[in-house]
């Protein structure tokens, strides 16, 4: 199991991948690099709203640090082209299809609209010659595996998230449920916390309060974890066969779909596509009909802000592999293909590392419900008076990470597709994943 | 047949024009180049024609044209390579290409009969009001012909919705179980075919109107007196002459059926499973989301074909022929 926040002494100790990145860094990369003063002109960045300022501008943190890097360099200009987070994976594949791409954006390549294809094809630029060997190590393992591709650095990571389970405490206190301690419990306690918490508040005879849901849709890993439990993967070690149809994985799978198939502990809703209409259950506060559900870590900070809700954070319930396990994503900026204008290059990379600093993944820490991928920002202690950010830091070391496949988009879709089936009722998980199989063994070929 | 007779004046004329047709055909042929020349006694009208056609060129044409050739290649920024017919190999051994073409031909063949004859029904009883309330009904079903298909399908799904939906809210005064309606497979295609059922087709009902509205009262009247009813009268003579406006409406509607899509991609995304998959809808995933450009490009032919054959068959066996 891959940990989010390994050190780099043992990141340096132990991969064959780092010493061909080190080898390839600065000194050992062949690459003329150019000169950032010597740039005059224009710099693109696309960004999606983060968090708001009094005036409920969500790029005000942007829009400061381009003005700041501006002022510091004549003669550059930087144009932010703001893009809801809903569209920037559809607008970034559309620009690549049309070659007019921005200088910078912020995409995972670990399974977004940025593939290892890409890399492949020279859309994405190799950032090696623009950071030190120093400044490298100060991010995390991990943060820094998933930017890196045959042993290049093709981007620069500024945060790293994970899932965690959010209970809403006034849930419990009604229904006179005692929430796991220290957020950590076992399967068969997890399942009786929501078969507990699903009640009929008004004596209709109608269930209004559910004790978990989620929703499965191709690109979302919120359930993916309780799929783990008893351990196994989608895929086998070096990535050429289907795993998932491992018996301890169907039957984690059939578990989470019985919650509302066989247990009643989960709305009909558990398993469908809709990923606002489930946030709403737990989080609005004129709905709150589901007691648990698995988020990202950006939901505390809206369960801490839009949404106030009096909650907690629990890890995943443990299965027969007896360790909690949860799933992890790294965000970051990517330089895109600049042709042979290496002062541009210099500069764009300049201005990528200048909103990647210590200071500002500290900032973005504090704010925008992710974790720095640097490991001094860490140490800054952005979330000294956040303990549910505390604790989802915490689980850091639960983290898996989604295979890295070329083909993981296809991959998952052919896995996710027929999870929707199981949550239906209309396949067992053995029938599905023996489905799943076939199409993901397929494009393994 | 009856031989038609001309008057010495007219038959004058012909013989006139005739003389002066065989003298163009001579000039033709020694100036061959009779399009340069048109184009030089008509430049205003082409000037006219002009930015259309650029903007057709550039944003019609062109794309198809590259599509075409998009399909023979596996596209790569560094260079694209020549691949023959090997994504038409691969579109058409493809269980998702096939699963889509199915699910999309069940669309089309449900709401393109419902869409046009519910155009036909709601035009005649609208034919028959007083103007205010021509004009008033009118407008009101055309409304949704200029809202946006997102808004439509954002209020849709949530009327579909499982705890407080309105679908789900009438039924549950007949004591009848909530439905999962876009979340099961066996009833998420056929809600978003009730969906477009529904919503009026409002193009057809404006030109079924503006056709009924030209259709000559003395045909009626003659009908009237040899004894047909208002029923016979339809079927015999609206129905009938209607049959253009009909042909190039089951045309326009069954070319937007196969290009189903906002739907899909606001409501289900092509779930559960793959039971709302639409060629469109497969055609974007793989162009976006897998980046298979050359395959996308291939899918897209394929349902330009598809489409093509279908036209062609409409068009001859609802053709208004002399």
């Amino acid at each position: 199991m891959k940990k989010l926040w390994k050190k780099p002494t043992l990141l340096l100790a132990s991969l064959g991948l780092t010493a061909s990145m080190l080898a390839a860094c600065s000194g050992g990369s062949n690459e003329e690099v150019g000169d950032a003063d010597e740039f005059k002109g224009t710099i693109t960045i696309w960004d999606g709203p983060r968090w708001p300022d009094e005036d409920d501008n969500k790029y005000h943190w942007l829009e400061s640090k381009i003005a700041e890097y501006e002022a510091a360099n004549e003669g550059i200009k930087i144009e932010l082209v703001q893009v809801p987070w809903a569209e920037m994976g559809d607008k970034l594949g559309v620009s690549i299809a049309g070659q007019a791409w921005p200088d910078i954006a912020p995409v995972d390549i670990s399974g977004s609209s940025v593939s290892i294809d890409h890399i492949e094809q020279g859309v994405v630029e190799p950032l090696d010659a623009y950071l030190t060997k120093e400044e490298k190590a100060d991010f995390y393992e991990n943060a820094l595996d998933a930017y890196s591709y045959d042993g290049k650095l093709y981007g620069i990571p500024n945060s790293i998230t994970l899932h965690t389970m959010l209970l809403n405490l006034d849930l419990f206190e009604e229904r006179g449920v005692t929430p796991p301690a220290n957020g950590k419990w076992t399967y068969a306690e997890f399942l009786k916390t929501a078969k507990d918490l699903t009640f009929d508040r008004d004596g209709d005879g109608k269930t209004d309060v559910y004790g978990f849901s989620t929703y499965i849709l191709p690109g979302y890993y919120e359930a993916w974890p309780f799929f783990y439990k008893n351990g196994g993967s989608p895929l086998n070690e070096d990535l050429t066969g289907f795993t998932f149809d491992d018996p301890k994985v169907v039957q984690a799978i059939q578990d989470l779909a019985d919650l509302k198939l066989k247990e009643d502990a989960a709305p009909e809703t558990l398993g469908g596509s809709d990923v606002g209409g489930t946030f709403q259950a737990w989080a609005n506060e004129e709905q709150r009909t589901v007691a648990m559900q698995p988020w990202a870590t950006w939901a505390i900070g809206a369960a801490q802000g839009k949404y106030p809700t009096n909650f907690m954070v629990a890890e995943y319930p443990t299965g027969d592999a007896g360790e909690a396990v949860t799933i992890g994503g790294v965000g970051g900026w990517l330089m895109f293909n600049q042709g042979d204008n290496a002062n541009k290059k210099a500069a764009v990379a300049d201005f990528m590392k200048f909103i990647s600093s210590t200071d500002e993944q500290f900032t973005m820490a504090q704010h925008y419900g992710i974790f720095p991928a640097r490991i001094s920002s860490s140490e800054m202690d952005p979330f000294k008076e956040n303990p549910e950010m505390t604790r989802a830091m915490e689980m850091s070391d639960q983290v898996v990470m989604l295979p890295r496949h070329p083909e993981w988009k296809k991959i998952d879709e052919a896995i996710q597709t027929q999870l929707q089936l199981v949550f239906n009722g209309e396949k067992t998980a053995e029938q599905a994943m023996a489905d799943a199989k076939k199409a993901v063994d397929e494009l393994l070929k | 047949m009856t031989q038609v007779k001309l008057d010495p004046v007219q038959e004058v004329n012909m013989n006139e024009n005739r003389l002066q047709g065989t003298k163009n055909a001579k000039k033709s042929h020694k100036k061959p180049n009779t399009v340069w020349r048109d184009m030089k006694k008509n430049y205003s009208a082409y000037l006219f024609l002009l930015p259309k056609l650029i903007l057709f060129v550039l944003f019609v044409a062109f794309p198809v044209v590259w599509a075409i050739v998009l399909s023979f290649q596996k596209y790569r920024f560094n260079g694209s390579i020549f691949i023959g017919l090997d994504n038409y190999i691969a579109v058409f051994n493809s269980e998702a290409f096939s699963i889509a073409l199915k699910n999309t031909l069940l669309f089309t063949v449900v709401t393109v009969p419902f869409s046009v004859i519910s155009a036909l029904v709601i035009s005649v009883m609208i034919f028959g009001l007083g103007k205010i309330s021509q004009s008033f009904f009118r407008s009101a079903f055309y409304l949704p012909s200029v809202t946006s298909m997102v808004i439509i399908a954002m209020v849709w799904r949530w009327m579909y919705n499982y705890d407080f939906g309105l679908f789900n809210y009438f039924l549950s005064w007949f004591g009848v179980e909530p439905i999962n309606w876009l979340g099961q497979s066996a009833t998420a295609l056929w809600a978003l075919i009730i969906m477009s059922c529904l919503i009026p087709f409002g193009t057809g009902i404006i030109m079924y109107l503006a056709s009924m509205g030209s259709i000559s009262q003395s045909l009626y009247e003659a009908a009237r007196i040899d004894g047909a009813n208002s029923l016979k009268q339809f079927f015999h003579i609206t129905i009938p002459l209607l049959k253009p406006t009909t042909l190039y409406l089951v045309l326009l509607s069954t070319i937007g059926s196969f290009q189903v899509f906002t739907q899909i991609i606001m409501m289900t995304g092509g779930g559960p499973g793959s039971s709302t998959e639409t060629l469109v809808h497969l055609i974007y995933k793989t162009g976006f989301r897998d980046f298979e450009y050359g395959l996308a490009s291939a899918q897209a032919v394929v349902l330009f074909v598809i489409i093509l054959i279908f036209s062609i068959i409409q068009f001859r066996v609802l053709r208004h022929d002399e």
